[in-house]
């Protein structure tokens, strides 16, 4: 595990309060709320334009918002106490510098003493495997890894909040699942880390918490599983080699899913015993249980207009 | 201030490692080298071509005399003595034109000659000489007839009236040459340092870099950090070379004739070469401050051209007025006077009236305030173009855009 100097562990509740933000005649954020806290990832989803970089900015203060606060634990965001890193969706450094230099001076900006920024970024450059380009010019480098070299910057300073604005784009396999561990030490240290992405599955997998932004307003939030349960639990999903004859036995109840499941949608909650009970009777089942709607479907049906 | 430190090192770092920026700079100090070692040079291997007996070189050229007796062809040796003259009784244009002699002078009497060569030089100035002997022996023939002693007659002639000039001012025609050295330096300075400012800062915005630069540090310390390392570097390069030259001239000072170019260049006074550095320093700041602001709106580095050229128009016409002046000898001029009290002119102008007339102590304070102040004004506006424009993709904003986006941003 990679540690800087180990910083105390702080518990801390970021949250963005009826933020609104308009730039020009565009009203771009309408009372965006969310509430985010340490050692969970939170995923900030939306469609491209929805305010998802604006919202970030605001938080990161490269501008005002026109009304609304941003907290951490109940007071204003004070940027020299709380260390953000930030990811930004449009990557680039300079090109023609040499990496280690870029990275000492980013991590500098942000408050490091020029000996521990060198000795954190050599750390990191190991950590992902980039130690021999340490000295090179970062345009010699591949894409996959110039984006490596830019997570260093979101990560040197050993910031408390980390935000990662689609951090998988562009990542091949094993760069991607060296990106999840770095992720889930980071969260696991205590970090709050803020994905923003449109690959729900990386979502799913870390994220606690979620919020939908719909053009300017948050759609839906809160914690991603009890966002689940609030769906109708009246469908139950089906793995089964007699799927033929379940459908036969269920006329018109049931649809086939993406991932080869049965979806039977019941009469209502309380036929759920009932019904696994004839299941488990009269067919071969592999397994049965409640259907849930993925974060895909979730997205699709708050992000969509 | 921590931030402005670390972003004035990062970025002056870039430039005394830029390859271009130290070639240049390597390259002038050559130049410099060679033309102030000149003087040495040449007298060094011309003393080994003449030796010290003072006696002709024995490869000479041929100029032809015809028409004339004895007492011209040693006249003319005696004028022209890297040419071996000859008297001849035959034609004069076929041996200059079959080579076997450099020029010829035909002569119809004392006062009406012709001068012969096969291509005349710019520089060649034989037949002024030539009138100029001819002259001399016709007065002299003339007053030696009217019956004056030839001794008496040579008195006559070759007395000179001794005269000396004490400029109670300062001397134009003296300082014309470091003062207009001066402002070009200044000009050029300004102007590329100024560019390239403002190319750093869309090189930034294009490559994206400055979406997290913009999130890790202040945009004011970014600007005034990025504008007070370009003009480090200017002045680096500045006191490199003007440096080398002081240094080289001065090692070189006893071959160096007196009153040629070369002194009229170097001998300035230390208290303009302060002046100097005073204007360039906030001259820089004001144009530099300029640049990088509409560096920060350009999305493209293509744009940089276009968005700059405004800006760069205002600079030359100022530099186009002072140069103007110069040449036309009234550096005190309603126009000047009025461009010394303007911030983008006066680092050019009133620079120019220090160095070549005496404007009033009040008209200096009062012009460096100005521009002082314009300065500091213009570099916090610029800060705040800056903190808008990085963030500004797609289409370049017109001026009126910045302004309402510029007023919004205050609010």
């Amino acid at each position: 595990m990679i540690s800087a100097k180990p910083k105390g562990v702080i518990h801390l509740i970021l949250a963005l309060r009826d933020i609104h933000k308009s730039f020009g005649e565009k009203k771009v954020l309408t009372g965006v709320s969310f509430t985010a806290e340490s050692g969970k990832a939170f995923g900030l989803l939306g469609r491209n334009g929805a305010g998802k970089t604006t919202s970030i900015r605001i938080l990161m203060g490269v501008f005002p918002a026109d009304s609304g606060e941003v907290l951490t634990d109940g007071r204003p965001l004070d940027h020299k106490k709380v260390g953000i890193g930030y990811l930004p969706e449009e990557r680039g450094l300079y090109p023609k510098k040499k990496i280690i230099d870029q990275l000492v001076y980013f991590a500098q900006l942000k408050g490091m003493k020029t000996q521990d920024a060198v000795r954190a970024c050599d750390r990191w450059l190991e950590r992902l495997g980039m130690s021999e380009y340490r000295d090179k010019r970062l345009d010699t480098l591949s894409k996959g890894n110039q984006q490596k070299i830019q997570l260093v910057t979101a990560l040197a300073h050993d910031p408390e909040i980390v935000i990662l604005d689609e951090p998988f784009s562009g990542l091949d396999p094993i760069n991607a699942m060296l990106l999840k561990d770095v992720v889930k030490e980071e969260i696991g240290r205590g970090k709050i880390v803020l994905f923003s992405s449109h690959q729900m599955s990386y979502i799913e997998e870390f994220c606690d918490a979620i919020a939908i932004l719909n053009k300017g307003r948050v759609a839906v939030t809160g914690d991603l599983r009890a966002i689940k349960r609030e769906y109708p639990r009246d469908r139950l999903a089906i793995r089964s080699p007699e799927a033929g004859r379940i459908a036969a036995a269920f006329p018109g109840r049931t649809e086939q899913a993406e991932n080869g499941e049965l979806i039977l949608k019941l009469e209502s909650p309380a036929e759920k015993m009932s019904a696994l009970r004839r299941l488990s009777e009269s067919f071969d089942i592999d397994e049965a249980r409640v259907f849930e709607p993925s974060l895909n479907d979730i997205f699709a049906q708050y992000a969509g207009d | 201030m921590e931030q402005f430190r670390k972003i004035l090192k990062f970025e002056l770092k870039g430039y005394l490692t830029n390859k271009v920026f130290v070639g240049v700079t390597c390259f002038l100090v050559a130049v410099i080298f060679l033309v102030t070692f000149l003087p040495r040079l040449l007298d060094f291997f011309g003393s080994d071509d003449t030796g010290d007996t003072g006696e002709p070189p024995e490869e000479r050229e041929v100029m032809l005399v015809s028409g004339g007796d004895e007492s011209v062809r040693t006249a003319l040796a005696q004028a022209f003595p890297e040419y071996e003259v000859r008297l001849t009784e035959g034609g004069v244009k076929s041996p200059v034109t079959g080579g076997e002699a450099a020029c010829a002078v035909e002569l119809r009497g004392l006062s009406d000659f012709t001068y012969y060569v096969d291509n005349l030089g710019i520089y060649d100035t034989n037949a002024q000489l030539v009138a100029e002997v001819l002259t001399g022996l016709y007065r002299l023939a003339a007053l030696t007839e009217a019956g004056v002693a030839p001794e008496r007659a040579e008195e006559i002639l070759t007395t000179e009236v001794s005269f000396d000039i004490q400029s109670l001012g300062v001397d134009q025609g003296q300082n014309f040459f470091y003062t207009y050295v001066m402002i070009f330096a200044l000009y050029m300075v300004i102007l590329l340092y100024g560019q390239m400012v403002a190319t750093n800062v869309a090189t930034e915005k294009s490559s994206r870099a400055m979406e997290l630069l913009v999130t890790s540090a202040d945009p004011t310390a970014m600007m005034f950090g990025k504008v007070t390392a370009s003009c480090l570097a200017g002045l680096a390069q500045l006191v490199c070379v003007f440096g080398s030259a002081l240094l080289f001239y001065n090692l070189n000072r006893s071959f160096v004739e007196d009153g040629g170019i070369l002194s009229l260049l170097f001998d300035m006074p230390p208290s303009l070469v302060a002046y100097m550095f005073l204007f360039f320093i906030l001259g820089f700041f004001i144009y530099a401050f300029l640049y990088g602001a509409i560096g920060s709106t350009a999305s493209k580095l293509e744009d940089i051209n276009t968005s700059v050229m405004p800006v760069t128009m205002i600079f030359i016409a100022g530099f186009f007025v002072v140069v103007f002046s110069m040449s036309g000898g009234s550096v005190d001029n309603p126009l000047m006077t009025v461009c010394s009290f303007i911030p983008f002119a006066s680092p050019m102008a009133m620079f120019t009236r220090i160095a070549m007339s005496h404007p009033a102590p009040w008209e200096i304070g009062l012009s460096v305030a100005i521009l002082a102040a314009s300065c500091a004004g213009i570099g916090v506006l610029a800060a705040r173009i800056y903190r808008v424009g990085v963030l500004l993709y797609g289409t370049k904003p017109t001026p009126g855009q910045i302004l309402r986006m510029l007023k919004k941003a205050k609010n």
